[in-house]
């Protein structure tokens, strides 16, 4: 993996860190959550991945001053970001939001796109970027999945800023860990034992969902189950329940 | 390293008749339910076909003889069309032609397609010729493999690959649901593309084409497959029900291979060309091989404009990427056909 200058990316076990160490996102940060995604991808022995703030806050959106006011916008740089996000939504593992003091704007969307979302009770989350005069990313396409539409309009077009209690009441994080570390323990527990390809088919599925009609969804289903029961996790559990079945019919 | 054959033009055309799945219906009076909802839930909207008047008793009546007359003036009509579509841009004529190479496997012809359209179209008497048969819906890139080694063992000639199927030429019409599913897929199509392997190329956005993997499942040989029928006195298209599963879970094996062969990830891939086989066939390819929606568009648009066509499916896939305009230099593409064998044949390209 190329040298991380806005990233800690380390590895234990089965489970991979990735620290953001700004609190803001940068086009370098952008570009490094995409080294981490092809090393995840590619080398990675780690069936979870765990992204949390290095400093007091998780991360607060983005860096301005990588815009210059007097040139014109550069959309692409939004588009990377977005698919940055995309390859974490899709990632074959496990992904887990560890968040404490700052959640705002692109790193609210960065929780969206983890598969469990924990909070310590001092983090505080807001997706400001309307009143700023711009869209909070694609969080304009996900977040109504996690907390409705009608909530999600107030949170998107009013900016509140809220608490993580609230958060959990809302439905956009799961879990308040008065210590995170535990709860982010506690989470990763809770998903063993991974099977990468079943949980990446299980989310596809889930985040098709919203999109796709019956019919559709029905053949997609086929396939895809057709994939996880050919893994060996599936034909492991047939055996398992052989062998407690002492082998009858 | 010599230069890489490139893909330099396409053509594509169909017969003249379109029909909706409700026309075919109505048109052969079928009454039965169950048959009814597979023509409805097939994901088919229309298919060009060269369709029989009714009989009688309102179903298709037509000999095997009729059947090769149709295959015969259907691969005519057609393959003039996708050959001049094709051939017409580069400002080349069939007399331009050094190697012509046709795929077919709705009927069997002695000569093949490559003497009747060389007889009919005008191509040059000393062109080279190969038919490629009875291979099916991945033919195409079982052709596109010497296809693209002749052109790369004979720089700046033209090899021309046309894949041409009438599949209305080979049906049984009775009440199974069998052959209920294959009446119901398939479609009348011919796709032709323009091979070269020329320096003098180099600026044209065409793909290279880098390499090829293959796949087969012998054990799964019987998973499509012709089949006598006494009673008829002609073939039927076996088609498994299984086939969809059977592709799924071998799909991932040649793709990555070919990749790995290249030091390519999928993500590196922005083209996906994959043949459109039926929709629980591209439903499995997506999930197993994990690409999207978005990556087989053109194959899904396919299927419901035009149904199966046989080996030439993947070409109008190809066209319709080609045209959209998205395509940029430098952009990987990967080719995917798949049918009897049971096969999967895969080919990298780069634009």
């Amino acid at each position: 993996m190329q040298e991380l200058k806005t990233l800690r990316y380390t590895e234990e076990g089965q489970v991979a860190r990735v620290e953001l160490l700004r609190d803001t996102i940068n086009m370098r940060m952008v570009r490094e959550l995409t080294a981490v995604c092809d090393h995840l991808e590619d080398e990675s022995e780690a069936t979870i991945v765990v992204f949390t703030g290095a400093g007091d806050d998780f991360c607060r959106g983005i860096d301005f001053r990588d815009f210059r006011p007097d040139q014109p916008v550069d959309i692409h740089g939004f588009n990377k970001w977005e698919k940055a996000c995309v390859r974490i939504e899709r990632l074959p593992k496990v992904t887990v939001a560890a968040m404490q003091g700052e959640v705002r704007g692109g790193g609210l969307q960065l929780a969206l796109v983890c598969d469990v979302r924990i909070a310590s009770p001092d983090a505080v989350f807001q997706l400001p970027e309307v009143k700023s005069g711009f869209l909070p990313g694609m969080a304009t396409f996900r977040l109504a999945k996690y907390v409705g539409l009608g909530r999600a309009k107030r949170l998107i077009m009013q900016c509140p800023e809220f608490d993580a209690h609230k958060a959990v009441a809302l439905g956009l994080i799961d879990e308040v860990a008065y210590d995170l570390d535990e709860g982010v323990q506690a989470a990763i527990d809770n998903f063993l034992p991974v099977h990468p390809v079943v949980v990446q088919l299980a989310r596809r599925l889930l985040n098709e969902s919203y999109a796709t009609d019956f019919e559709n969804a029905i053949g997609n289903f086929l396939a895809a189950q057709h994939r996880a029961v050919t893994q060996t996790a599936f034909l492991e559990t047939l055996k398992r329940a052989r062998q407690e079945d002492g082998g009858g019919d | 390293m010599p230069e890489r054959p490139r893909i330099l033009s396409v053509g594509t055309a169909h017969p003249p008749d379109r029909y909706t799945q409700d026309d075919i219906l109505e048109r052969f009076h079928t009454d039965s339910p169950a048959v009814k909802a597979l023509y409805k839930a097939s994901h088919i909207h229309a298919r060009y076909l060269y369709l029989p008047e009714p009989g009688p008793d309102g179903r298709p009546h037509e000999t095997m003889s009729e059947l090769l007359h149709k295959h015969r003036q259907g691969a005519l009509y057609m393959g003039e069309r996708a050959i001049r579509r094709c051939l017409e841009p580069l400002g080349l004529g069939p007399r331009d032609v050094d190697y012509l190479v046709v795929t077919n496997s709705t009927a069997f012809m002695l000569p093949g397609l490559t003497a009747m359209f060389i007889r009919h179209f005008g191509f040059r008497e000393d062109v080279h010729r190969t038919d490629v048969v009875g291979m099916g819906c991945n033919a195409g890139l079982n052709a596109l493999n010497p296809v693209a080694g002749w052109a790369a063992a004979n720089p700046g000639r033209n090899a021309l690959m046309v894949c041409c199927e009438v599949n209305s030429a080979l049906y049984i019409d009775d009440d199974s649901i069998g052959n209920a599913v294959v009446n119901s897929l398939f479609g009348d199509g011919c796709s032709a593309i323009l091979v070269r392997a020329d320096p003098g190329d180099a600026e044209r956005l065409a793909p290279r084409i880098l390499g090829f993997n293959s796949h087969i499942i012998p054990e799964a040989w019987a998973a499509m497959h012709y089949r006598w029928s006494e009673e008829h006195g002609r073939f039927g298209f076996i088609l498994d029900r299984d086939v969809p599963y059977v592709l799924g879970t071998h799909a991932e094996f040649p793709v990555r291979r070919l990749l790995d062969a290249f030091g390519l990830k999928k993500r590196h891939i922005k083209h996906w060309i994959i043949h459109s086989g039926g929709k629980k066939v591209i439903d499995a390819i997506k999930y197993t091989v994990g690409i999207t929606e978005h990556d087989v568009r053109h194959t899904v648009g396919c299927l419901r404009d035009y149904g199966n066509l046989g080996s030439g499916a993947f070409l109008f896939a190809y066209e319709r990427l080609v045209r959209e305009g998205t395509v940029r230099r430098g952009d990987y593409g990967v080719m995917m056909t798949m049918g009897p064998g049971t096969t999967i044949e895969t080919a990298l390209l780069r634009w």
